[in-house]
């Protein structure tokens, strides 16, 4: 909303420093965002929170400066020379829906001179950014700056009978309205109409039909008020905003339409010529007191946390338009102004004693929470993951979760959720998988020249319960939802995206390739910061990644992570020319298991030996077989084993692979003797032939 | 010829073509190393650290994968053995090999006794190491060159500046909470004061989603991360101290100050006799804590739907200390939350009286934050993955 000043000091003696007037309204909570010099005037433009209506004009802005600076509110005159026909006679006036218009009020001009208004009114509007049309549209603009009240002017030879009933429009009726659009109208759209056809739309534009033109002679005058659910229903439907339909969506006083009529009237006829009929109408069927709310001083200081603004009640309060009555020593009773909609409560009256006694005044306190024994476990467990993640070289990113539905289907058979109104196709629905946005992330950085990567993501996919209850009408189901339900299955994941080699090369390395050793070692350790017993690994078919070189790591049945090569046909769909790894980890499971205990259990203070055993293994054997068997032997020597060198299949001999295990024998009681190392390597040879492996010759 | 010569040639060379030499030599083998085993250990060391030393050259001349004498076997003796020798060799080499773990420093260390008037351990190890290749001095290595690296990985900059954010709330006895991120419209505005017919509800720009089974615009994508007032009042009741770092979604044209997704950082404190003071307050530390301690704090009135009285809260500007510069547009201040006291009809939708009970709520965008403590002044910069900006944090 753009205020002058010169205009604004018509209502209220403001302060001659501009600068400090608008860092004084803004304190109070008239928000000046900027204010400019324009020719003889200075311009504040002021950001209006939407419970403000009463603040979109020049008197709701001086009401505020008057109750801040101490000043009488000026209210402009409206001398009407009135003639002696009735206004009645040549108008009438019904309101058929009373629940969308509680009062209508109108004035008649006759012999009016449609044209150009004067220099002043001109560069007036032209300054508060309204465009001038001619003397009569301007001055309804004017009155509508002056005093926030919008107003609207037929040319009354165009109204059919010269009635005007406002009533709901008829399903399909239609109205060309003042922006040359040719409308349609729905059942439950407020018009106003005349005895033929609808005129205006109710509050939000006027109909080209009855458009004041250089013709018109005879004006009829508005003023109404609208309920504001119906206006912003109305013009949210047809997509207009329009100065009137922006103030009554927010409410309008109901108490001003007489009052912006008689400013307006006056000022056609002292501008335009002719003479105001007398009287004005006024259909004023839903007239409602406003209810007193009381105020207490103990409510002030439970709110404030001070007692001292109860002092200022009665001085502020009648300021900015209340009615107060005192009730005991230490209350209120206080009767809100028509023009205060935001006002409903004792806590609303609370803040207009703080804002105007100033929120940098009131006192303040520190107070922390009550201390309390229950232990955050995701927390910890959140920092002990990332700390590892860090660890082992992995950057955070944070992509989108926004993505292309056809995309999200190329890693995963879940659907998505789809977005009702998406700004684009890219990011039309919620993903299903981490997989997309993490591919997308390693490809971009490899199209800049960027080889070695290794991302991490937490962040959720999501996808739409399965069986969501469609029966139990789906608005009541929604809005009836308690705490614990969501409305789509939101699961949280860590997902992994690896790329490139160990390493740059460098005068000290020589880099390899990563594989998919790399990534199962990372996730195992991973996984190796929570305790999970028993942990299963199996290899893996899934949509996102390369037949036989995916896998995953189950508890029971759960699984915890999937992970993998990138397919190569994705791979190439976007680009890659290089191998990338890729794994989703499963938080919401993998956080059900305690962190890894930290319990101290004595090392042997006696010497281990290690010995290396040259295995032939039939190639269905696979390491994890030769793992539980081992492990099933549970011999106290055997301190740890594992591979050290693997020789493929056909090498040695057909049928069978070449490993190299190497087993450490410590005893936690003696030093072993070669004797007790050589009995439990022998037991460990003889356990592993029953899986027909055999020692190299 | 000595053993050091013999391990350098082949069997071939060597003229082992049957099983009887090829035995002999191992045999050979086996003896040089139990002999000089036995001469540590009956020569024993000075002290410990001599022992340890002495230890590991027999351990090395044996043992080292590199130039160690079991090393120059496999490569010189098993690798280019003929195929009919090969099994022989091969077995001949393992045992040999198996052996050699006695040798192991942890091994070798526990039969070496400490004789300190005898002859140093020392001097014992440089009387058995006669390879050429250690007599060799170890030329100098450049050490100026850089360190062989392993690359630390990083946090996300919002993830580091949300973990700062609630480290400072959890310092005050707060609760972190979540939440979903796809919410009902109840949840999301009605409960919060915000409902369709008013025009407060346009100051959050909507994304909605569809689900089977509900209607048209009954799903959001949170726009902010205040549903989670309301979920968890039902959930926990008062006395109720809360942090919420999440995720929240708007239907805007992403540009440098604006992205379709961001981060919020929602507080909540219901209590008995929570005022005005204690928003004030706490608000003041938080920023103390977050800025530095010399950070002012400015409250002016605003509108909320969901709290009055509502403010907005600027801080004294960091980069100029309040005296005026580009970044605080000449003002001095920078405006970097809203925050009031819950409204009554919150506190009653969530379950709680507001007779018996007042509270205090913010919120704020913790990108905004992250570009403030970092210096980024695009906000898309966080959400395109691009490692040249993520290896700066
Ligand atoms: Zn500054």
């Amino acid at each position: 909303m753009k205020i002058s000043l010169n205009m604004l000091r018509e209502f209220v003696s403001a302060p001659a420093d501009v600068k400090r007037l608008a860092s004084d309204l803004t304190r109070i909570g008239v928000n000046v965002e900027s204010v400019r010099e324009q020719e003889d005037d200075w311009i504040l433009d002021i950001e209006v929170t939407s419970n403000r209506p009463d603040c979109l004009s020049h008197l709701g802005v001086a009401r505020e400066a008057a109750a801040f600076y101490r000043k009488a509110l000026r209210m402009p005159g409206a001398h009407l020379a009135e003639s002696d026909i009735r206004a009645k006679d040549a108008v009438g006036i019904a309101i058929a829906d009373t629940d969308l218009c509680r009062r209508y009020c109108g004035r008649v001009v006759e012999g009016v001179h449609v044209g150009p208004s004067p220099d002043w009114l001109r560069r007036r509007l032209e300054a508060l950014g309204v465009r001038s049309i001619n003397n009569v549209a301007d001055v309804t603009n004017y009155a509508l700056m002056e005093l926030g009240h919008p107003l609207h002017a037929f040319d009354l030879d165009c109204i059919r009978q010269h009635r005007i009933i406002v009533r709901r429009a008829k399903p399909g009726e239609k109205l060309g309205t003042l922006d040359g659009v040719d409308r349609t109208l729905e059942a439950d759209q407020l018009v106003i109409a005349d005895a033929e056809r609808a005129v205006a739309l109710a509050g939000i534009m006027g109909g080209e039909e009855s458009e004041i033109s250089n013709s018109t002679r005879r004006v009829l005058l508005e003023s109404a008020w609208f309920a504001p659910a119906s206006i912003r229903r109305t013009a949210k439907k047809l997509g207009m905003r329009t100065e009137a339909s922006y103030r009554f969506e927010r409410g309008a006083d109901i108490e001003m339409a007489p009052v912006a009529l008689d400013r307006a009237a006056a000022l056609i006829a002292e501008l335009a010529g002719g003479e105001i009929l007398r009287g004005s109408l006024d259909v004023y069927p839903g007239k409602k007191s406003r209810a007193a709310i009381e105020l207490r001083e103990t409510e002030i200081r439970r709110i404030l946390g001070s007692a001292l603004l109860a002092g200022k009640v009665e001085r502020l309060l009648p300021a900015l338009g209340f009615r107060v009555t005192r009730r005991g020593k230490t209350a209120w009773r206080v009767t809100p102004p028509s023009f205060r909609p935001d006002v409903s409560g004792e806590v609303d009256l609370v803040e207009e004693v703080a804002r105007h006694y100033g929120y940098d005044r009131l006192p303040s306190r520190l107070r922390s929470a009550p201390p309390s024994i229950e232990r955050d476990s995701r927390r910890a467990k959140e920092s002990e993951l990332t700390a590892g993640l860090v660890a082992i070289g992995f950057r955070e990113i944070i992509p989108p979760a926004m993505v292309d539905p056809e995309e999200n289907a190329r890693f995963t058979a879940q659907p998505p959720v789809a977005i009702e109104n998406p700004l684009s196709q890219e990011a039309s629905a919620m993903r299903s998988s981490a997989m997309p946005s993490m591919v997308a992330a390693l490809a971009r950085n490899l199209d800049r020249g960027r080889h070695d990567l290794a991302f991490f993501e937490i962040g959720k996919v999501y996808t739409p319960w399965p069986n969501m209850p469609a029966s139990s009408g789906p608005s009541a189901g929604l809005a009836s939802l308690r705490h614990s339900e969501t409305l789509a299955d939101e699961r949280r994941v860590l997902a992994l995206g690896l790329t490139g080699s160990t390493g740059s090369a460098g005068v000290h390395d020589k880099p390899r390739e990563l594989g998919f050793f790399d990534l199962k070692g990372h996730i195992e350790t991973l996984l190796g910061v929570f305790d999970i017993r028993p942990l299963r690994f199996e290899s893996l078919a899934a949509r996102p990644y390369e037949p036989n070189l995916a896998g995953r790591f189950l508890h029971g049945n759960e699984a915890l992570a999937e992970f993998g090569e990138l397919r190569q046909a994705l791979a190439a769909q976007y680009k890659l020319r290089q191998r990338v790894w890729l794994a989703e980890i499963y938080l919401d499971a993998l956080m059900r298991h305690p962190l890894r205990p930290r319990v101290f259990r004595a090392f042997s203070k006696f010497p281990s030996a290690e010995r290396d055993f040259s295995l032939l293994v039939p190639e269905e054997v696979t390491y994890e077989h030769l793992d539980q068997m081992i492990q099933g032997l549970a011999r106290n020597e055997i301190r740890g084993y594992g591979p050290v060198e693997r020789l493929p299949e056909g090498k040695i001999e057909k049928g069978y692979y070449s490993l190299l295990l190497r087993v450490t024998f410590q005893s936690a009681e003696r030093t072993l003797t070669s004797e007790e190392v050589s009995d439990a390597s022998r037991e460990l040879i003889s356990a592993l032939a029953e899986l027909g492996v055999r020692l190299r010759a | 010829m000595n053993i050091e010569e013999k391990i350098q040639r082949t069997l071939a060379e060597l003229g082992a073509d049957n099983a009887e030499i090829v035995q002999a030599l191992f045999a050979e083998v086996r003896a040089a190393m139990e002999a000089e085993r036995q001469g540590l250990i009956s020569g024993g060391a000075a002290n410990d650290a001599e022992r340890q030393k002495a230890c590991r050259a027999l351990r090395d001349r044996w043992l080292a994968r590199k130039n160690g004498i079991i090393s120059a076997i496999d490569e010189h003796w098993l690798k280019p053995s003929p195929r009919e020798l090969k099994p022989l060799v091969g077995r001949a080499f393992n045992e040999l090999r198996q052996a050699g773990a006695e040798l192991e420093v942890s091994q070798l260390a526990s039969g070496v006794p400490i004789k300190p008037d005898h002859r140093s351990a020392a001097q014992a190890g440089e009387a058995t190491q006669v390879q050429p290749a250690s007599a060799d001095p170890v030329a100098a290595p450049d050490l100026t060159l850089p360190g062989a690296h392993r690359a630390l990985g990083s946090l996300h900059p919002v993830t580091q500046v949300l973990r700062e954010i609630e480290g400072i709330f959890l310092e005050l006895g707060y609760r972190t909470e979540t939440g979903p991120e796809i919410e009902s419209v109840y949840y999301n505005f009605d409960a919060l004061n915000i409902p369709e017919t008013h025009p407060a509800r346009d100051d959050w720009d909507t994304l909605y989603v569809k689900l089977p089974g509900s209607k048209d615009n009954a799903a959001v994508l949170r726009t902010h991360t205040s549903p989670v007032q309301i979920r968890a009042m039902e959930k926990y009741g008062a006395p109720l101290y809360l942090i919420v770092p999440g995720k929240v979604y708007r239907h805007d044209n992403p540009d440098a100050s604006h992205a379709t997704m961001f981060h919020q950082v929602e507080g909540l404190a219901v209590d008995r006799d929570i005022s005005f003071a204690d928003l004030k307050g706490t608000l003041d530390f938080f920023v103390k804590k977050f800025f530095g301690s010399g950070t002012r704090t400015r409250f002016q009135p605003s509108f909320f739907p969901f709290t009055e009285p509502s403010a907005e809260m600027a801080v004294s500007c960091w980069a100029c200390g309040g005296k005026g510069c580009g970044v605080c547009k000449q003002s001095g201040w920078v405006e970097i939350m809203g925050c009031g006291m819950v409204h009554p009809f919150v506190l009653k939708n969530g379950g709680i009286n507001p007779k018996r009970y007042s509270g205090w709520a913010f919120g704020f965008g913790a990108d905004r934050m992250a570009m403030i403590r970092y210096g980024v002044t695009d906000i898309q910069l966080f959400y395109q993955s691009d490692v040249r900006f993520l290896e700066q944090f």
